[in-house]
């Protein structure tokens, strides 16, 4: 009987449009989280565990720079700088040779001399676990290390177009090199053997001790100044690595910084959804409780009857409060199976283009919509009950 | 609850005549449980006023009033809801029935909330008052002398100490005011209530202890 007064003034279409509102509002909240949390992991490592990495960082060559013979090299301040970052775990600096080499090969009776350059970097970054790669002063043998492509453009580059035959890496281990070392005025040959192939590293390289050691001897002796550094990183996708070297004019060699800047967009572009969403959610609120304000104001008097004929506040209270939390968790329920479908959808689209996509869970999704259908809710009974109090 | 007492209170709005000469307003009055009361006035005096002060809806008065000794004011929302539930029954001059819904709609919203009374005494009610044919009419279509009959029997339903009525033989004629003013007697002797009517003229007939002048 009560309802049968209440509900009087009850306006279909206001709470229908409230209704649509609030589900796009709660919708495109969820919506934005779930997406995120799906497509996040695939810019993250594959098994999600921290998985160290490494960078190479040069600094950007300009043109300009060139002419004004600005150095492209690296300062102990920055070099403090780059350590202090919370994306470092750990920076190695290039060290070149700084003395004159050259390496000859006797290879089927052919003699090739060149000269080269060598450089050394912490042993800790080398990617490449050889049991020899080690050097004790007077050690006669260099143990080097060179890029897995120079083997690469050799067999399937050079060797082909000229009939040579390809190499193996257990034949070009075999393969002793002579190695001249010169400069302040001294001249040296020792025997160079190539130990390992390094995929990480773009640069012929040395043992870091043979290097300190013939640096000193043969070097000119002034500061060193690393034109390149390796950094070891806990995640490369952190974006805080792309923004820091954007600022400083630093170039890395590969692009694994783009995966950074893919997760910064993706978690702007999340952002702004989910900004716009609460927005919306935010208006649908104020609409459903513009709704039950101006249902209670048509129904003022028969409220203050109702109240003066010995009905309780909060008993006359309750049919409104109902109603808005039940129309607030109808449209919790149908945002669950609203975003299900939509995720539905897009993870197939997902499944297409990414190798391995399954997606997170809908747990967290569900929790903030259901977070917002608790504030909204408390929200509205706090507020009918007080509008109901200032009745009499 | 056995008194209401009212001691020196006036509306606001009479605050500032120094006389009023009237028998309630900035004097001390009290009324007694199981005690009958006809309050006479001429318009404009304040009588609606009286009855919203006593049932707590309006507090634009000075002085106090308090029930047994406690002064209303102090009262929270769910104490004047107790009251209302259980001490004293009202009816208002404005009679306040819902007019969408049938008499006894209007009757039952009341006693469904008190459960004071069974459907056969408000059925002999209805017979006694002559709108037994009125049973499931909206109140809204009936007439007010009608009406009145109908907040009448809603403010039987309550298991009150004292009942307040505003003018409620106004649109009555006198067989069936003598009626009500028969009912309302029974209910003195049997349950003990207080009794407080206003009057502007026609005045619900029966044997009252007092008389005042407002």
């Amino acid at each position: 009987m009560l309802w049968k007064l209440l509900r009087q003034h009850v306006s279909i279409a206001q709470l229908v449009g409230f209704f649509v509102a609030n589900l796009c509002g709660m919708v495109i909240v969820m919506l934005g989280i779930q997406f995120y949390k799906d497509v996040s992991p695939v810019f993250a490592e594959e098994d999600g565990l921290i998985k160290k990495d490494y960078i190479v960082v040069t600094k950007k060559v300009s043109t300009i720079g060139t002419l004004t013979g600005k150095s492209g090299t690296f300062s102990s301040y920055e070099v403090e700088d780059m350590k202090l970052q919370p994306f470092t775990v750990n920076v190695g600096l290039f060290q070149p040779a700084r003395f004159k080499v050259s390496a000859g090969l006797s290879f089927g009776g052919m003699n090739m001399s060149t000269a080269m350059f060598l450089e050394s970097v912490p042993d800790t970054f080398v990617d490449v676990k050889a049991d020899d790669w080690t050097f004790v002063d007077g050690q006669k043998e260099i143990p080097i290390i060179i890029p897995r492509n120079y083997l690469n453009l050799y067999n399937f580059g050079f060797a082909r177009s000229r009939n040579l035959p390809q190499l193996s890496e257990g034949m070009i281990g075999m393969v002793s090199l002579d190695i001249v070392l010169s400069g302040n005025g001294m001249r040296e040959i020792k025997k160079g053997r190539i130990v390992g192939f390094s995929n990480r590293l773009n640069t012929i390289l040395v043992p870091e001790a043979f290097m300190n050691i013939a640096n000193a001897k043969y070097g000119d002796g002034g500061e060193l100044r690393p034109s390149r550094l390796i950094i070891e990183v806990n995640n490369p996708a952190d974006e805080r690595i792309a923004q820091y070297f954007n600022e400083n004019g630093y170039e890395t060699e590969d692009n694994k910084l783009d995966s950074g800047r893919i997760t910064w967009f993706l978690k702007l572009a999340v952002g702004v959804v989910m900004a716009v969403g609460l927005v919306i959610s935010v208006l649908s609120f104020y609409i459903l409780l513009l709704s039950i304000y101006l249902i209670l104001q048509k129904n003022t008097d028969k409220l203050e009857n109702l109240l003066l004929i010995g009905y309780s506040p909060s008993y006359v209270a309750k049919p409104y409060q109902i109603l808005a939390v039940s129309m607030n968790f109808l449209v919790w329920g149908l945002s669950v199976v609203l975003l299900l479908l939509i995720r539905e959808w897009y993870s197939d689209v997902l499944e297409d283009i990414i190798v391995g996509f399954d997606g997170g869970s809908i747990v967290l999704s569900c929790l903030a919509g259901m977070l917002l259908f608790f504030i909204v809710s408390v929200y509205n009974v706090i507020a009918i009950r007080r509008k109901i109090n200032s009745i009499i | 609850m056995e008194r209401i007492e009212l001691d020196g209170v006036i509306p606001k709005v009479f605050s500032d005549k120094e006389q009023t000469g009237s028998d309630v307003w900035n004097k001390k009055i009290i009324f007694e449980k199981g005690k009958s009361y006809l309050i006479e006035a001429a318009s404009g005096t304040g009588k609606s006023s009286l009855c919203s002060f006593i049932y707590g809806y309006r507090k634009d008065y000075e002085g106090t009033l308090s029930f047994d000794g406690r002064d209303v004011r102090m009262f929270s929302g769910r104490d004047w809801t107790v009251i209302r539930q259980k001490n004293i029954g009202m009816m208002f001059q404005e009679l306040r029935l819902f007019p969408e819904l049938t008499s006894i709609e209007n009757v039952m919203l009341k006693n469904n909330l008190t459960q004071f009374r069974d459907l056969d005494k408000i059925k002999t009610w209805f017979c006694s008052l002559g709108i037994e044919d009125k049973w499931s009419e909206p109140v809204g279509k009936m007439s007010f002398g009608q009406q009145q009959r109908v907040a009448f029997m809603r403010m039987l339903c309550q298991p009150a100490d004292f009942l307040i009525m505003d003018e409620p033989v106004s649109h009555l004629d006198d067989e069936n005011g003598g009626i009500m003013g028969r009912m309302l007697e029974q209910e003195m002797s049997e349950r003990g209530v207080g009794v407080i009517v206003t009057s502007i003229g026609r005045r619900l007939e029966m044997n009252y202890n007092t008389k005042i002048k407002l």
